[in-house]
């Protein structure tokens, strides 16, 4: 079906729906959500996949509550939207504070991610010849298990929504990853690995995952950390400073800054799932985060990154707005209807308007509330040599290995793949199976070092999930190196 | 059974590419979901969704490719084109230092002993008076929230190495009710699951709620890190059997040497000896495959008697890679633990133990040390302070870091009452799981390392 025909009969569809009462109603319809995995582990190439996803998503308001239909069928778009009402008419049998969208004017808008070779369009050869580079680079003696992935992700799809709002996105990512593993002087498994990260400009098509340079420098660096790691003593339980490295940074600020500030779990709609958050309406304006140090925004457009996409799922532009300021909680990561339901609860205007925040994985899921980019913003500290140079006794830390979070975020526990003993404002030997863990407030409160631009850097994330049913998406942080005084590490004995 | 156009399009392609000498592996997909979301005691949401996949694997001696699509597949064209493009990935594949093993549908098998034409089509207006008559029976003052899932999920296989095809449709549902107090912030939770309409009730959320509603007007209590001899609730119970399954007895993992059983040999004592667990298709507290995802016929198999490990499960391409015979569990095991001896009620069963904690559901669990059997995860919903039996206090969220062997290893008591736990993963397409575990376990010196000052 042509997008002209399609367009006319979505049109109906949402006319024929207002006309019956509804207060609101959008549809998505995705003409391609397409992905590629590719990885080849120890030489073998496990998993060679692709796959294609088309149809309709309808959401409709009425009576204050949200109806949703999908169908992957072309013949079924009417049907979609009667479904759709229905679902809502029977959902507002059962209403408390009815939802509404603040009335938006109509967005004309169109989207793409900043690419310059589609990997799609690249030969499977070609992106088999750049793993079998990469996977020989991964090779010593030593090295038990060698693993280089690749998933590529393409959408087209296009919006319209009763405001009269017609937006289309082309959508693109990919995710790179190099992992390698060997057992150590007790048994154990250790693990190194490297992600491909963006630069946070220029383009995010296949020929930034095949950047000249990045792999074989990243390769080289993994292999002799993980020599180290399989002589290295193992980390003892104390209280010491932990200096994040961005690998490790990006895991912290995601799950204790990221998802607390997700309105739709400050507002109870993912208890009984994905948890709460500690944060409250009262909070916005007074809660202090942390020390005045950290400064965090929602930075929705940062040129290349997969928490960058143009328009949210309810047609809201992307916005970039601080979350915390100076220490000082100012924000939270909204959408239109959440934000309305929070300011009728508060009995006061805590939002003035969607932070652009409302994100669907897929045709055939409703959107709720996401991240975009929740980025910790550059400090004063100087560099990565600096704050080592700054600390008596700590540890510096990469990539996370466990993340397990209290259900309102407000305690955590990470793991990692690797520590570096700081003593004395110099690294002195590697450790082995780094842990901390730590209070949420407690823990930004310490906030004693962040580091200046030469050490701020977006990591991507693939697979966030939350919602039900679970919805993975894609995310960044722009992060940069950032230590955290008075932490309990290791594991008591 | 399956629409009759769609099973003629499959088995259309699947005979021509037999002909052709293709070696491919036909899997549909089918599902009917709907699903009614509480937040803030309204429904949020009110979903269907009505999704068909396919997908298909290609074999070329060792090189292996595969596709899937989400679209209507029933007519020939569509399956031609997704078999194409999975014979396209598998022709440009590097071959691997292998030869993967075929997927084969072993028997004709058409399973529906779990469908319920009446939870199929269940009127979501039984649900929303449902979560209706619960909040009116426990009070406004509080704040609910969850959600109810439920459809239909039809599995069609069919393979070029025969002309079997395995069939199954199967009916679930999934519920949950948190029920939280707005000003202390503590929160109950209900679950429930099963395959008939009529399984889930409100008189079950709302006689847990009563029940233990009266302790949480006691203050909370912090606890301090330390060892604790812990009631385990049928929900932290599943989850931590899950990981145990997973890092312990997982074939890939054995192999290559990751999980906490490296070193470990078939017979070697690796758990208490009132722990047995085994997968049992036929254990009606789970969602039973007759078949597995991979075509091979599933029946009952043991992993764990009375703590000794007895068998692993592996994949088809981990069985093919280190040349051992692949286990019937993919993507539907029915995992079971089985009874011990224990009371009906853990209250009785902590009478002589002093304090004790009570941790119904934990959230979060993660692993930090896969080669130690190293979990951690954080209390939820309901946990308590038991004291010779009662129940003293709620105690704040609290951190549980231990590994399997000691959890698994210092058993002291196991309920002789077994409970269902939906396990199923809501990641992807709709894939009923269930696993049925002990009603609650009581373990000894299990370690707290660090707890909140809050709920």
């Amino acid at each position: 079906m042509g997008i002209e025909e399609l367009d006319k009969l979505v049109s109906q569809g949402i006319s024929r729906v207002m006309d019956k009462g509804a207060g609101y109603c959008d549809a998505r319809f995705y003409s391609e959500d397409g992905s590629e995995t590719i990885a080849l582990i120890d030489g073998n190439l496990e998993e060679n996949s692709a796959s294609f996803e088309s149809g309709l998503g309808v959401r409709v308001l009425h009576g204050g509550s949200w109806g949703f239909a999908a169908t992957s069928r072309a013949d079924d778009v009417k049907e979609t939207f009667d479904r759709a009402l229905a679902n809502a008419k029977t959902a507002s049998l059962l209403v408390n504070i009815p939802l509404n969208m603040d009335r938006m004017s109509g967005i004309k808008g169109q989207y793409s991610s900043p690419v310059e070779i589609d990997p799609f369009e690249v030969p499977l050869k070609e992106k088999l010849a750049f793993l079998k580079e990469l996977d020989s680079n991964l090779h010593a003696d030593f090295i038990q298990r060698r693993i280089a992935y690749i998933y590529l992700q393409r959408m087209k799809n296009w919006f319209w929504n009763s405001e009269g709002s017609f937006i289309e996105r082309n959508l693109l990512n990919c995710f790179a990853k190099a992992r390698i593993m060997a057992q150590d002087l007790d048994g154990q498994m250790q693990v190194r690995s490297k992600a491909l990260q963006t630069p946070g400009s220029g383009t995010r098509g296949w020929e930034m995952v095949t950047n000249s340079g990045l792999w074989s420098a990243r390769t080289e660096t993994i292999k002799e950390e993980l020599a180290q790691l399989l002589k290295a003593p193992e980390i003892e339980y104390g209280k010491r400073s932990i200096v994040l490295l961005p690998g490790q940074g990006f895991l912290q600020v995601h799950e204790t800054i990221g998802h607390p500030l997700e309105l739709d779990r400050i507002l109870g709609y993912e208890l009984s799932f994905a948890g709460g958050s500690f944060v409250t309406l009262d909070s916005i304006g007074k809660l202090r985060y942390g020390s005045d140090k950290l400064n965090a925004n929602a930075y929705g457009s940062i040129e290349n990154s997969p928490g960058s996409f143009g328009y949210d799922d309810e047609g809201t532009p992307e916005r970039d707005y601080p979350l915390i300021d100076k220490g000082i909680l100012v924000n939270c990561l909204t959408s239109r209807a959440m934000i309305s339901e929070a300011n009728q609860t508060a009995g006061i205007k805590v939002f003035d308007q969607s932070g652009g925040a409302s994100r669907s994985s897929a045709f055939y899921k409703a959107p709720i509330d996401r991240m975009t980019n929740v980025n910790i913003l550059p400090g004063k500290d100087g560099s990565l040599m600096d704050i080592i140079a700054q600390t008596e006794d700590g540890i510096l830390l990469d990539n996370p290995r466990s993340w397990s979070i209290g259900s309102n975020r407000e305690h955590f526990h990470f793991g990692c793949e690797i520590a570096w003993e700081i003593s004395s404002g110099k690294l002195t030997r590697v450790l082995k199976n780094p842990t901390y863990q730590g209070h949420t407030l407690d823990f930004y409160a310490n906030l004693g070092a962040v580091g200046d631009d030469s050490t701020w850097v977006v990591k991507q994330v693939p697979n966030c999930g939350k919602g039900e049913p679970n919805q993975i998406m894609e995310i960044g942080h722009g992060i940069p190196v950032m230590r955290f005084d008075d932490v309990i590490t290791g594991e008591r004995r | 059974m399956i629409d009759e156009k769609t099973c003629d399009a499959i088995l259309q392609v699947r005979d021509s590419a037999r002909n052709k000498k293709i070696n491919a592996f036909f899997t549909m997909h089918q599902e009917k979901s709907h699903l009614l979301r509480i937040g803030n005691n309204s429904v949020s949401l009110n979903t269907s969704t009505d999704l068909t996949r396919l997908n298909v694997e290609v074999i070329d001696g060792h090189r292996k490719g595969s596709y899937s699509v989400m679209t209507d597949i029933s007519t020939p064209a569509v399956v031609e084109n997704a078999l194409q493009a999975a014979v396209e990935k598998a022709s440009v594949a590097t071959p691997r230092e292998y030869k993967p093993l075929e997927p084969i549908v072993e028997k004709n098998i058409k399973q529906m002993d779990q469908y319920d034409p009446s939870l199929e089509e269940i009127d979501p207006v039984t649900k929303v008076e449902t979560y209706r008559e619960i909040i009116d029976e426990n009070g406004e003052n509080y704040n609910y929230s969850g959600s109810w899932s439920s459809g239909s999920t039809e599995i069609f296989l069919a393979c070029t190495a025969n002309k079997n095809i395995a069939w199954r449709k199967g009916t679930d549902q999934q519920f949950s009710c948190v029920l939280k107090d707005p000003g202390h912030k503590w929160e109950l939770a209900n679950f429930q699951t099963g395959w008939q309409s009529g399984e889930v009730t409100a008189n079950n959320a709302t006689g847990d709620f009563k029940y233990i509603l009266p302790v949480f007007r006691e203050p909370g209590i912090k606890v301090e890190p330390g060892e604790y001899t812990v009631v385990f609730g049928s929900q932290a119970l599943a989850d931590i059997l899950g990981l145990l399954m997973w890092t312990g007895l997982n074939g890939k993992s054995y192999e290559e040497k990751m999980g906490w059983t490296t070193g470990k040999l078939i017979g070697d004592q690796i758990l208490s000896e009132k722990v047995t667990i085994v997968d049992d298709p036929s254990n009606m507290d789970t969602f039973g495959f007759s078949f597995d995802m991979k075509g091979l016929t599933r029946g009952f198999f043991p992993f764990v008697e009375e703590g000794r490990m007895v068998s692993l499960f592996y994949d088809i391409d981990t069985a093919g890679k280190y040349k051992r015979k692949p286990t019937p569990h993919n993507d539907s095991a029915s995992l079971v633990m089985n009874p011990g001896d224990g009371p009906e009620n853990p209250l009785e069963a902590v009478r002589n133990m002093g304090r004790v904690l009570f941790i119904p559901a934990l959230h979060y669990v993660h692993i930090p040390n896969p080669s130690k059997g190293l979990f951690t995860g954080s209390s939820r919903f309901s946990a308590l302070l038991l004291e010779n039996g009662e129940m003293k206090a709620p105690i704040f969220s609290s951190r549980i870091t231990d590994t399997f062997q000691n959890v698994f290893g210092k058993v002291e008591l196991i309920s002789s009452v077994g409970a269902s736990v939906n396990s199923s993963s809501t990641y992807d397409r709709r894939m009923p799981q269930a696993t049925s575990v002990p009603s609650y376990m009581i373990s000894s010196e299990v370690r707290v390392t660090d707890s909140a000052d809050s709920f």
